[in-house]
């Protein structure tokens, strides 16, 4: 076959692997950023690497977040137990991941094993229903529910008022710049975040909370410094020419919390190795709403993850409302007073 | 009619790579791209709604006043060269070509270009 000595070729170079990371996962991905072609997307992965125990509910995630990855494709679980319907599990100890992970891309370019196949079916979610007989047509942009998903509708926008179609989608639990395990349910107008619930908190990270080296190197993950952010010097920090860079490129009062602090303050602290900071019953509400998406990412990412999953446990979607009503919160500035719009928050939840 | 031959085999020539080429991409032994992989990837959960969405271009006013001077810069220069020979005719035209431009700069101030934030 032509494609032989492609797969050699490609055999013979690292391989690209995604990192979904559940619980406890989270400091072994840090040091594996070092060693492994780890990608951003699933799409230009090659392995899904499972780093932590798996929830049972994120299960239906990873199975679909499995079937993103290009054939051929397999599963390698370290430091994490394969569910019992999962077929021919590859787990990998400790020390032997790296040799596992080079046998197993070997292993499937050269077809001694089969590419793993889908979880899901091969078709649409839901079927194509306009809203004629015969299930053609529609009404333009607010028309039908083509595939079974309505269009995006019209809503208020935060800065104006102005009524153009808002965007609601989950996004977590595996999306490598959030908080692991995090289920963000967003609504965006253009690139500008209106509101903002965690339908579920990160998964617990134990022992991540006193490493601020690494903390800092997600930070500066996020703000695209890939390359200091592998750099550690003698005291487990990157470099502090590095940090001071990042702090400078970090905006001034960016996701104030309630303790009045922003990300470069929390910055300073993990540069000084103080102590984490007690929670402050800061909710996602007081950070995300108003940002855009990237600022969005470097607030998420400028708290510890004992604090985030704090933040992120009392964010869900019931818990939102209550705190509208109590009534003693700081609201941002630049919020209107009505924002009630006529937003479809039933549609947003993941698709069954 | 040298030229229509030309253009025709131009024609064949890059229809014939492309199709050879799609034909290329059928002899890879890889299956083809299955509706889960078609799904867009935003961490393994499932989007809501349809992408396809209206926003706002707010940098629309900016553009506004950007195309303006730039069209009076655009006709400026040719009638510098000309503006000698021609005198008073081609003040009066720059008079009219100017007032319409300002029409649109009067607008661009009422919806607050110069408004800086």
């Amino acid at each position: 076959m032509g494609m032989s000595w492609a797969r050699a070729f490609a055999a013979s170079g690292p391989p690209p692997v995604f990192a979904a990371i559940g619980a406890g996962g989270l400091q072994r991905a840090e040091e594996l950023h070092g060693t492994l072609r780890l990608q951003r997307s699933p799409r230009q992965a090659a392995i899904l690497l499972v780093l932590g125990e798996i929830a049972p509910d994120l299960l239906p995630f990873l199975q679909r977040l499995h079937d993103h990855l290009p054939h051929p494709r397999a599963t390698i679980w370290h430091r994490a137990t394969p569910p019992g319907d999962w077929t021919d599990p590859v787990q990998a100890t400790a020390d032997g991941l790296e040799r596992t992970l080079t046998d197993l891309w070997r292993s499937i370019l050269s077809g001694d094993r089969a590419s793993e196949p889908d979880f899901l079916p091969d078709k649409p979610p839901n079927e194509w229903r306009g809203v004629g007989p015969h299930g053609q047509g529609g009404k333009g942009m607010m028309g039908g529910t083509p595939y079974g998903r309505p269009m995006a509708m019209t809503d208020d926008d935060l800065r104006d008022g102005l009524s153009l179609d808002a965007y609601s989608a989950p996004f977590g639990p595996f999306l490598p710049m959030l908080p692991p395990g995090l289920i963000l349910d967003l609504t965006l107008q253009g690139d500008v975040i209106q509101s903002a619930t965690a339908t579920r908190p990160p998964c617990p990270q134990p022992g991540s909370d006193d490493r601020p080296g690494d903390a800092i190197a997600r930070l500066m993950r996020v703000m695209d410094m890939p390359a200091l952010a592998l750099r550690r010097t003698r005291d487990g920090l990157p470099p502090a020419m590095g940090i001071a860079m990042l702090r400078r490129a970090i905006p001034d009062g960016l996701g104030r919390a309630r303790d009045g602090t922003d990300v470069r303050d929390r910055l300073d602290r993990w540069r000084d190795k103080d102590a984490p900071q007690a929670d402050d019953g800061t909710r996602l509400s007081d950070l995300l709403p108003g940002l855009e998406w990237h600022e969005a990412m470097i607030v998420l990412n400028s708290f510890q993850p004992d604090r985030i999953r704090a933040i992120c446990a009392r964010s869900g979607p019931e818990g939102g409302d209550e705190d509208d009503k109590d009534g003693n919160r700081d609201a941002p500035a630049h919020a209107p007073p009505d924002h009630g719009g006529h937003q479809h928050h039933d549609m947003t939840g993941p698709a069954a | 009619m040298e030229n229509t031959i030309q253009i025709l085999l131009l024609t064949a020539l890059s229809l014939g790579a492309v199709m050879a080429l799609q034909q290329l991409g059928g002899l890879s032994d890889a299956p083809g791209v299955t509706a889960p992989q078609a799904a867009p990837f935003i961490g393994g959960a499932a989007p809501g709604t349809h992408a396809w969405q209206r926003f706002h271009v707010r940098y629309y006013t900016m553009t506004l006043l950007f195309v303006a001077f730039e069209m009076e810069m655009m006709f400026m220069y040719p009638w510098a060269v000309v503006f000698v020979e021609e005198g008073i005719k081609a003040l009066v035209e720059m008079g009219m070509f100017l007032a319409i431009l300002t029409i649109g700069i009067i607008y661009g101030w009422r919806e607050g270009i110069f408004a800086w934030e």
